[in-house]
């Protein structure tokens, strides 16, 4: 074991920089702004689920108004869980992490970062209203169409530019675990990015456009993309903040830096081949499911080697749980994390996929990495982060994070358990046949079955989101309150 | 004038986004692509307001800076 901490002890070495905030060292204006945006991105996303989540129990909620409906929602739902929310974490997080581990403040100036924030929330705002307009170029977690795709792809380049050049710049000769991760994460979204969105428009001032591939070439690409969004965006990019602000909130190194190279090479190797166990059962051919379904199993290895790194950070440290919530939310999101990279590759094993596929359990698999490791890695992250760049003292109720931590774990609970329920009925209603060879169930009778799991989904997300409300309140007061400020402020 | 470079970059990628979006939004074939060329006009224009405003307001504190330390 080699014990590398993140060192930041010792004077700054990067210019002081005047700003409308005061005399910083480093551009924290763009991560406050980054946080704020997670927070309120939160909150929306949370809310338009659980809207969904009732919608679908009671289908009537959608008013028969066409901007409510289950299908212009969805896509509004899930990219601002995934972009807005977990992507301005991600933003905020990495400028954060790149300055404090570089000592070196933001390449490209002021008005580039700003453009990276403000430009990826104009990409959020405008994808969310052309899916409420009912625009969508029908590829799942890249609906957009192709202008909105050109502009992510000009604002994702100059994260790039921020963040490659900051490393270049840096004054500390290592370059942390974390940045590797941070890097790896926003070279391979450009890669995916651009690959999966290949379209013709019909015209130059037109909305819409046609995929440049068909059939199951079309279908390929499309989860060569999906699931690299999540191996990349999701994890690969919130195992980078793992890695930073774990060590940071324990007080501790991490566990095994030698466990961190491995688990790092390994996991983006094998990543980027997994996607075809999204196609079990369909025309792709028989040699591309079995080589996505091998590469699906194999990933266990890395996926529960930054696990381990993760969880043994806390060596030494454990006690702190008890007085810090805050970490607690980050050592659990590692724990659902190892819990959904168990769960995945078993649903990758194509007997199973036959089960599970098209059923709620997928979607029970996908919220506990959601919910379980992005959220609480994010919210682990927020609360250790917004003491630190707006210089307070301390959170303002350690109390209330207590009580956000237990509402959420107990939404997850409600949520995944309730869909892996349903999911598993579901395949086995679908599946059934009677004595002479007929489906036993019709599809309404499986919808009618899954009824009551679906009112406990809603319920389970009802209470992540007040968990949310509770952390926007907190931040809040932690900003404004009197008891959080400095000595002498 | 003390500016970054990257400052004057995105400001004029901010001009030809403006110009653009004024472009995508007069000759629109669905509301989707006007509500974007505005919306991308907007933006741009804000953005460059925002850029304007932060400039003075870091020369002025930068001035309040020095002279707080000449004087101790």
């Amino acid at each position: 074991m080699v014990d590398i901490a993140i060192d930041e002890v010792g004077p700054p070495t990067a210019t002081a920089y005047p700003t409308a905030a005061g005399v910083e060292t480093y551009n924290e204006a763009i991560v406050r702004k980054a946080v704020v945006a997670t927070v309120f991105w939160g909150v929306v996303a949370f809310a338009v689920g659980v809207y969904l989540a009732l919608e679908l129990s009671f289908p009537s909620l959608n008013f028969g108004l066409e901007f409510l409906n289950f299908g212009r929602l969805r896509p509004v739902h899930t990219s601002a869980a995934i972009f807005a929310f977990g992507g301005s974490a991600l933003i905020g997080s990495a400028f954060h992490v790149v300055q404090r581990t570089c000592r070196a403040r933001l390449f490209g100036g002021e008005a580039l970062a700003d453009f990276v924030f403000w430009g990826y929330q104009f990409f959020i705002v405008m994808a969310a209203l052309s899916y409420v307009m009912g625009f969508s170029k029908s590829r799942e977690y890249a609906e957009p169409e192709w202008h909105i795709d050109l502009w992510l792809t000009i604002v994702w380049v100059a994260f790039a530019i921020v963040y490659l050049g900051t490393i270049l710049k840096r004054r500390e000769p290592h370059i942390y675990v974390a940045n590797w991760f941070y890097l790896a994460f926003i070279l391979t979204i450009a890669i995916l990015h651009i690959g999966n969105n290949l379209a013709l428009p019909v015209s130059f001032f037109g909305a819409k456009s046609y995929s440049l591939f068909s059939g199951a070439q079309d279908a390929l690409i499309q989860w060569w993309y999906g699931h690299n969004a999540v191996g990349f965006f999701l994890t690969a990019g919130f195992l980078g903040m793992m890695y930073y602000f774990i060590p940071k909130a324990a007080n501790r190194p991490v566990y095994s830096y030698r466990l961190s190279v491995v688990h790092f090479w390994s996991l983006i190797f094998i990543y980027v081949w997994a996607g075809p166990h999204h196609l079990h059962w369909t025309a792709l051919p028989d040699w591309a499911q079995t080589l996505g379904m091998a590469f699906s199993i194999m990933l266990w290895m890395p996926s529960w080697g930054g696990m381990i790194n993760g969880l043994m950070t806390l060596s030494g440290a454990w006690d702190k749980l008890r007085t810090d919530p805050g970490l607690r939310f980050s050592v659990t999101a590692v724990a659902f994390y190892g819990m959904s990279t168990f769960e995945g590759p078993v649903m990758s094993v194509r007997e199973v996929n036959a089960l599970s596929h098209y059923t709620d359990w997928t979607i029970g698999h996908v919220h506990s990495g959601a919910l379980g490791w992005v959220a609480f890695i994010t919210f682990g992250m927020l609360y250790y982060l917004v003491p630190v760049i707006w210089h307070r003292t301390k959170i303002y109720s350690v109390r209330l994070i207590s009580w956000h931590y237990w509402i959420a774990t107990l939404g997850i609970v409600l949520y995944i358990t309730s869909m892996w329920v349903a999911g598993i009925m579901q395949g086995l209603m679908w599946r059934a046949y009677d004595a002479n060879g007929f489906l036993q169930y019709s599809f309404v009778e499986a919808v009618q079955a899954a009824h009551p799991f679906y009112v406990m989904r809603a319920v389970g997300g009802i209470a992540f989101l007040i968990g949310a409300l509770l952390m926007a309140y907190n931040f809040w007061m932690t900003v404004h309150d009197k008891s959080t400020a400095p000595v002498g402020a | 004038m003390n500016a970054h470079p990257g400052d004057l970059i995105i400001g004029l990628m901010m001009i030809f986004f403006a110009i653009l979006g004024l472009i995508l939004a007069a000759n629109a074939l669905d509301l989707e692509m006007s509500v974007f060329g505005l919306s991308l006009a907007g933006f741009a224009v804000a953005f460059i307001v925002g850029q304007v405003r932060r400039h003075f307001d870091t020369a002025e504190l930068a001035a309040i800076t020095t002279e707080r330390a000449r004087h101790g």
